[in-house]
């Protein structure tokens, strides 16, 4: 049993927790949930003793642990499955597991790999890791990594397991196997406490759970008594329920966008749609399915190998994302935005920016206009209400929700005729959430742009979208129309989706 | 409202290539080895040592740039010495052995720079090998083909050579307006154009950019064609100096170029540079040597300054960064 009374932490001008007792019964799954900035992160370093906290004591089976490091937190049987997986890439299985007990020759300091490999398997087979314990931990899927760190934890004797957002890049499949781990390790009486975004990982796999509210507790429910639009009032304070956004006008008439049958080889085969103005066009599917590859190819991330592709009506040749948009005005919102969608040491000004400024450019002195610059990007900060001091502030200081929108903004300054919109919400709190929904709809609606959303959150793709492709193993096996018909209930729509995955 | 005004307020410049309250520490600690050293010394405030020691800040400064705009995109320039060697050797021809005037011989220099730059550019990007080894390499190359070309011997100038290297307009070294020049070209360049600011997102996060529409490789070439110009543009300076063309002009550039480039706050994993904070890390540099000179310190234990002084500007940065402001999360 892991018990906090009393915790609060205050940062230069930031109060981050105030006054939080929280109690992790053993043998239970206790879900830790809370907008972005809530709180969570700094709990779970408190708890790991990464940070102290001002005030309060962190308890465990009686005990009062004051914890000075990460060490010893390990040492009284705590573990953390941190959320950005973190492994020796070039280090074995095996290694990786047993990294705090490495069995060696009595006082010498030389490991034995033989014994090393036998514990390790021990500790593989609890959380059915069936690969070599020599395997290099690079070679393996994210979700073999996850579990590695599992089994680390359960090597190092833990007796409570915190769990930041375990099943981001997992499958559906590979969650739901996770997760039938944890409910194992439930059963043998290991406190196990689960952050995530994901409601329904929440009310499948808690027994409890405890949200955290602008750093104060708002309150610990049973799963069992309440719903998911419960949870969300606890955690934003007020109701709030929107499944729907209504009738998408579509202009029918005009296709901007073809793909012929598009093929890159073990990627995507016979990829064929067509997307009109004013669409949002949902790609439906587990990660890896094909959706974002498909979206490479597009914009000419990655070339393709057969297919034909059209932009309003005439053959289009993308070799690279140049092309996609300054030719053909396709823009492409990352999914991954801190790798690959933000400059996040650079200055919101920047971010919004980068992809418009030859088009800010005098054509005779070849200077970047920086007045119609702050024009541009003060005009995207209003409209998709990010809060930032100023436009020179560092895009890294920014909360998720923040950066996402950021993320997005870019192409809507940049003012692309067709945009591909990856994952806009992963990692983002709700109300965020709900403000980009409304941007992506206004973007369609308002500014008759046609959207393709490639999202694995059915909720998501179902208030949004008007046509729904499906996705599996790298070949769209099916459509869903007339998604935003507001007669069609969500179970119909998501029925008929899941029809096409079996 | 109030955000609106925040968002236009006057310092709506790039923050990444401005003056930072980093230069302002820089400044500061270039007035106190200023006035330290004109307290010790009787000579130091004098015309012809400002003359001298102004001539040496240009020169640390252009060759220290040579190394940034190549940082800047995230790589790094290993041979900026060896160009500077190789443009040196190019320049004794073009002059000594050609007869060649200097309207042609320069020129043909500082083409002979930015075509290694050229060749380091489209090693990394269309081969996909690393700056490091890519750039160790051609500095071996270079430096093997000025010895072999010149044979160790320098190249004789002409007496009019000398004119832009020795000569000086109100006191002022023509080699220090021209770093001046070239500082007002970069920090242009950096802030004002669409290359420049396209090389600093190059170095900032290559995915981002490549996603943005920027052609990364086209960068990094142009950021090593730079670092050659520059590097060749160093060396005909040096050769004006000193009045004769001398192939092992290059040979101590290299730490020097990493050392007043670090200090002058440029990022060594891309992204940001600052050509003022390089003058002024030019400038530190030049004091430090000087001063030392002055103290009659034992010359051979320079380097030992200068290794302190690195560690304390990039200590001072890494405590800012962690106990600083904004970083509360």
């Amino acid at each position: 049993m892991l018990e906090l009374r009393g915790i609060s932490k205050s940062f230069p001008g930031v109060k981050a927790l105030e006054d939080v007792s929280v109690t992790f019964d053993a043998g239970e799954i206790h879900a830790l949930v809370g907008e972005n900035g809530a709180g969570k992160s700094t709990l779970m370093k408190i708890i790991t003793g990464i940070y102290r906290p001002d005030s309060g004591q962190v308890i465990h089976d009686g005990t009062p642990l004051n914890f000075g490091s990460y060490r010893e937190s390990l040492e009284a049987g705590i573990d953390i499955v941190h959320q950005e997986i973190q492994v020796v890439p070039e280090s074995t299985v095996a290694e990786g597991i047993m990294i705090d007990k490495l069995i060696t020759v009595p006082h010498t300091g030389i490991i034995r790999w033989d014994e090393v490999n036998k514990a390790a398997l021990t500790y593989m087979r609890m959380v059915e890791l069936d690969i070599p314990p020599n395997t290099l931990i690079k070679s393996l899927s994210p979700a073999q990594k996850r579990l590695t760190q599992i089994a680390r934890a359960l090597a190092a004797d833990a007796r409570v397991i915190l769990l930041d957002e375990p099943t981001s890049a997992l499958t559906e499949h590979e969650a739901e196997n996770l997760f039938r781990i944890l409910r194992d390790l439930r059963a043998r009486g290991v406190t196990l406490v689960f952050v995530s975004h994901k409601f329904e990982e929440v009310f499948a796999l808690c027994d409890k759970a405890t949200v955290l509210r602008d750093g104060r507790v708002a309150g610990t429910r049973k799963i069992a008594d309440i719903d998911s639009d419960e949870l969300i009032a606890m955690m934003i304070g007020r109701e709030f329920v929107e499944t729907h956004l209504g009738r998408v006008n579509v202009n029918r008439e005009r296709v901007m966008l073809k793909a012929d049958r598009l093929t890159r080889r073990g990627k995507i085969h016979d990829a064929s749609f067509e997307l009109h103005e004013g669409e949002i066009l949902g790609f439906y599917g587990l990660v890896g399915a094909g959706r974002t590859e498909l979206a490479r190819v597009i914009i000419g991330e990655e070339h393709t190998d057969s297919g034909a592709l059209s932009v309003n009506g005439a053959p289009a040749r993308i070799g690279n994302i140049g092309d996609s948009l300054y030719k053909y005005s396709i823009g492409y919102v990352t999914e991954n935005r801190k790798e690959e969608g933000l400059f996040l040491e650079d200055s919101v000004r920047s971010n919004i920016s980068v992809a418009i400024w030859p088009r800010l450019r005098d054509r005779l002195t070849r200077r970047i206009d920086q007045r119609e610059e702050d024009e541009v990007c003060r005009e995207t900060v209003r409209s998709m209400s990010i809060s930032t001091p100023g436009l020179n502030q560092t895009v890294e200081n920014l909360s998720g929700g923040n950066q996402q929108k950021i993320s997005v903004g870019k192409w809507l300054a940049a003012d692309c005729d067709i945009l591909i919109i990856d994952e806009p919400t992963i990692g983002v709190d709700v109300g965020a959430k709900d403000q980009i929904h409304h941007l992506i709809r206004a973007l369609a609606e308002d500014k008759r742009k046609a959207v393709i959303l490639i999202s694995s959150d059915m909720p998501e793709i179902i208030k949004l979208a008007n046509r729904i492709l499906v996705f599996r193993e790298g070949r769209i096996v099916g459509e869903v129309d007339d998604v935003d018909n507001p007669d069609k209930g969500y179970r119909e729509i998501s029925l008929a989706i899941g029809e096409f995955l079996k | 409202m109030s955000k609106e005004t925040a968002a236009g307020a006057p310092q709506a410049l790039e923050q990444r290539v401005l003056v930072s309250g980093r230069t302002i520490g820089l400044i500061t600690a270039g007035l106190i080895l200023f006035g330290g050293i004109a307290i010790v010394s009787d000579t130091f405030l004098s015309g012809y040592t400002m003359f001298v020691l102004s001539r040496q800040v240009a020169f640390f400064t252009i060759i220290a740039l040579a190394q940034a705009v190549c940082l800047v995109v995230g790589g790094m320039n290993l041979s900026v010495g060896a160009i500077g060697s190789i443009s040196t050797v190019m320049l004794g021809l073009a002059l000594a052995n050609a007869g060649l005037s200097g309207w042609i011989a320069v020129p043909l220099a500082m083409i002979c720079g930015a075509a290694a730059g050229l060749a380091n550019g489209l090693l990394i990007t269309k081969l996909r090998i690393n700056s490091f080894i890519v750039t160790l390499s051609m500095m071996f190359i270079l430096m093997g083909l000025r010895s072999g070309i010149s044979g160790g011997q320098p190249y004789a100038v002409p007496k009019s050579f000398g004119y832009v290297g020795q000569q000086g307009i109100l006191g002022i070294p023509y080699v220090f307006v021209i770093m001046l020049a070239v500082l007002a070209a970069l920090s242009y360049m950096y802030r004002n154009t669409v290359l420049g600011r396209r090389m600093l997102a190059t170095g900032g996060n290559a995915d981002a950019a490549r996603l943005s529409g920027i052609n990364n490789d086209n960068m990094i070439i142009c950021a090593n064609v730079l670092s050659g110009l520059l590097a060749a543009l160093a060396a005909v300076l040096w050769a004006s100096e000193l009045g004769s063309a001398a192939p092992e002009t290059g040979d101590s550039w290299l730490i020097v170029t990493f050392a007043v480039a670090i200090i002058g706050g440029t990022g060594l994993t891309g992204g940001v540079i600052s050509p003022y904070g390089v003058m002024m890390g030019g400038i530190i540099y030049t004091l430090i040597r000087h001063g030392l000179i002055e103290l009659k310190a034992n010359p051979y234990y320079m380097n030992v300054y200068i290794g302190i002084l690195i560690l304390l500007t990039i200590a001072i940065d890494r405590i800012r960064e962690i106990y600083g402001e904004g970083k509360s999360k």
